[in-house]
């Protein structure tokens, strides 16, 4: 059912996560993580119309700043800025934003496509998972995330570990003893540390201590570009870009559907397979639309592609989608291979309100884009307080009030910050987080039925197939290593 | 071969998981040690300093215990006269001392609490932090934390 209350609150979900994409250093993550307390109050259809309104205008909103002063607002429009800005500077910026927005829209609804076939053939064939498949594909997961961090592989494996490590910190399920967890917080930590803190804390005010060490001091140029120009945007700048669109989508889709490897892998991967694929490579990076539309498609491609292992496998494929798994712990409901089959309704609301939030999006950010545009200049040295405060209740309402869970915010907020400092890759740490209470008990499980055996994780077929993966996936990172290790030698 | 005893299972994973974070932070040190050395460096890392050059001291420092603040007051105060305070002093703390930059950090310190206060506490009925500040209109049914 679509009721007024669930447009408006997507109307209200894509704006504020354009507000937060369109904002340098506020992110897609930081705007859902926020906004997860508002949740509570909605059963979980609106909820899931409110959060899956806020990802799509959070990815899509970063394409704003990008476009007019050369600085992406979300990671994953990088690429955005290679031929965005060129045309904005020529006075051709409306045309850019929508081309862009465009892109975006269309990237959107191939992921959504994407995420309704998949989606059911993956949980279907993950119904046939033991405690043994299971635990092997969330030691899938932990790898995966590594090995796409690019050159930090065993740093993305040991925050992923360290995640698991902490996550354990509770009283375990099983015979109700304590470990990791000293005794005067015992009362407070027998599930440990809720995700909501550990999340807002890594992603908002991690963000925030950072920006604080550098001062705050940013002043945007308003003249730095030009959106009164005379050439407009037509549909005709999409013409013979329809192989373009779809395999720059596509490509999104795909890297969302691996877990923890995010929007910025992908649009690069996008616009560099653009640019292999262009009749004329070499204006691509001095502002044509076909560089603009592999980027803009490809980051929203993302949007479905992250759902699909999170509602059949229950392993995030990304940083926002990992808060969309607490969105669903939070109303009583497991994903996994069985989400589908025992939730057919919810899972039609997903797709129905993917859809929505993606035409809203075009609505919102196509016809008002010169109103839209001047988030940017929205100081953050205004918003972070209101941030900070947002967060707090939050981390309060998580288990329905409890001043733990708030020092626990502060507490990963200062870990987020060191993170950044020693290069410990938050996101991988975030993935072993959330996996760690399954990948425990999945382990125990499978021992426990085998008498204690280890040789129960390779006799069985499916099993070897994931042993395979995991394989393959540190032997690509180490082989891309090598590669750009000696990509800089010979640059040298 | 794992031995699962009732009494002490609990302990398994969390040590299997010790053991690789040590395992794969002395390949993190080797490995890196050893492309210091091929690169004409030494084996350790100079350890560099913490924080960038020239931090802003008085930013950093001033969010971090403003924070720690803001929760060991909360719950004794109450959610919105905190509030109220807090975000005062963050928005002094990040937009300076002008005279105009005080004016507009005291609009944003009144309105944003009293906004989510009423939004969140009243109209969603979320817990939020009570303390001797809040007031409950026991006629009416809510309370303003």
């Amino acid at each position: 059912m679509i009721t007024i209350t669930k447009l408006l609150v997507a109307i209200l979900g894509v704006v504020v996560g354009i507000v937060f994409g369109a904002i340098p250093g506020m992110t897609a993550t930081m705007a859902v993580a926020v906004f997860l307390p508002l949740t509570y109050a909605y059963d979980l259809e609106t909820a899931l119309w409110l959060l899956l309104a806020l990802y799509v205008g959070g990815i899509s909103g970063g394409l704003i700043p990008a476009i007019l002063i050369n600085i992406p607002g979300t990671p994953s429009s990088i690429t955005t800025t290679f031929d965005g800005y060129p045309m904005a500077k020529r006075g051709e910026g409306e045309r850019a934003l929508k081309t862009g927005i465009v892109s975006s829209f269309i990237g959107g609804m191939i992921s959504l496509v994407a995420l309704w076939l998949f989606t059911p053939i993956l949980s279907s064939a993950a119904l046939k998972f033991s405690s043994v498949e299971k635990f092997l594909i969330i030691l899938f997961a932990l790898t995966v995330i590594a090995a796409l961090s690019k050159g930090q592989m065993l740093r993305g494996i040991f925050a992923g570990f360290l995640g698991v490590l902490v996550t354990l910190a509770n009283s375990f399920s099983v015979n109700n003893q304590y470990r990791m967890v000293p005794a005067f917080l015992k009362s407070k930590m027998s599930d440990g540390f809720q995700l909501l803190p550990c999340l807002i804390g890594l992603f908002a005010i991690a963000q925030i201590f950072e920006e604080a060490e550098e001062g705050m001091n940013f002043k945007i140029q308003k003249t730095d570009s030009e959106l009164e120009g005379d050439v407009k945007f037509s549909l005709s700048d999409f013409k013979g870009q329809g192989v373009n669109v779809i395999r720059s989508s596509l490509i999104g889709t795909f890297m969302g559907v691996l877990p923890g490897v995010g929007g910025s892998a992908a649009s690069i991967l996008a616009y560099a397979q653009a640019k292999n694929f262009s009749k004329h490579p070499e204006l691509l990076g001095t502002g044509v639309p076909e560089g603009l539309i592999a980027s803009e498609s490809s980051n929203n491609g993302l949007t479905g592609g992250a759902l699909i292992p999170l509602l059949s496998l229950g392993i995030p494929g990304d940083s926002t989608t990992a808060v969309l798994i607490s969105a669903f712990m939070l109303q009583g409901i497991q994903v996994g291979p069985l989400f589908i089959t025992q939730n057919p309704h919810t899972w039609n609301t997903i797709l129905v309100a993917l859809l929505a939030a993606n035409i809203i999006m075009f609505l919102v950010m196509f016809f008002p884009i010169k109103l839209i545009s001047k988030i940017i200049y929205i100081p953050r040295t205004r918003l972070y307080p209101v941030i900070i405060m947002i967060c707090i209740v939050g981390a309060y309402a998580t288990k329905n009030g409890r001043i733990f869970d708030v020092w626990a915010l502060l507490i990963f907020g200062i870990l987020g910050y060191i993170f950044g400092k020693i290069k410990i890759p938050a996101s991988c740490f975030l993935i072993g987080f959330i996996l760690g209470d399954d990948l425990e008990n999945y382990f125990i499980q499978s021992i426990s039925a085998a008498n204690g055996s280890l040789t129960v994780f390779f006799t069985r077929p499916i099993g070897w197939v994931i042993w395979l993966l995991i394989i393959a996936s540190v032997a690509y990172a180490i082989w891309d290593d090598r590669k750009d290790k000696k990509k800089k030698a010979a640059a040298k | 071969m794992i031995n699962v005893v009732y009494s002490t299972e609990h302990w398994i994973v969390p040590r299997i998981v010790m053991g690789v974070l040590v395992v794969l932070l002395l390949a993190i040190i080797i490995t890196e040690g050893r492309a210091r050395v091929s690169e004409g460096g030494s084996f350790l890392a100079k350890p560099g300093r913490f924080f960038i050059d020239g931090y802003d001291k008085v930013k950093l420092w001033g969010t971090l215990i403003l924070f720690a603040g803001y929760i060991f007051v909360i719950d004794k105060v109450g959610f919105t006269v905190t509030s109220m305070i807090f975000v005062l002093l963050f928005n002094l703390l990040y937009a300076g001392l002008g005279k105009k930059q005080v004016l507009v950090s005291v609009i944003i310190a009144i309105v944003a609490p009293l906004i989510i206060s009423i939004m969140f506490g009243v109209v969603f009925n979320i817990t939020l932090p009570k303390g001797m500040c809040s007031i409950t209109f026991v006629d009416y049914g809510f309370t303003i934390y």
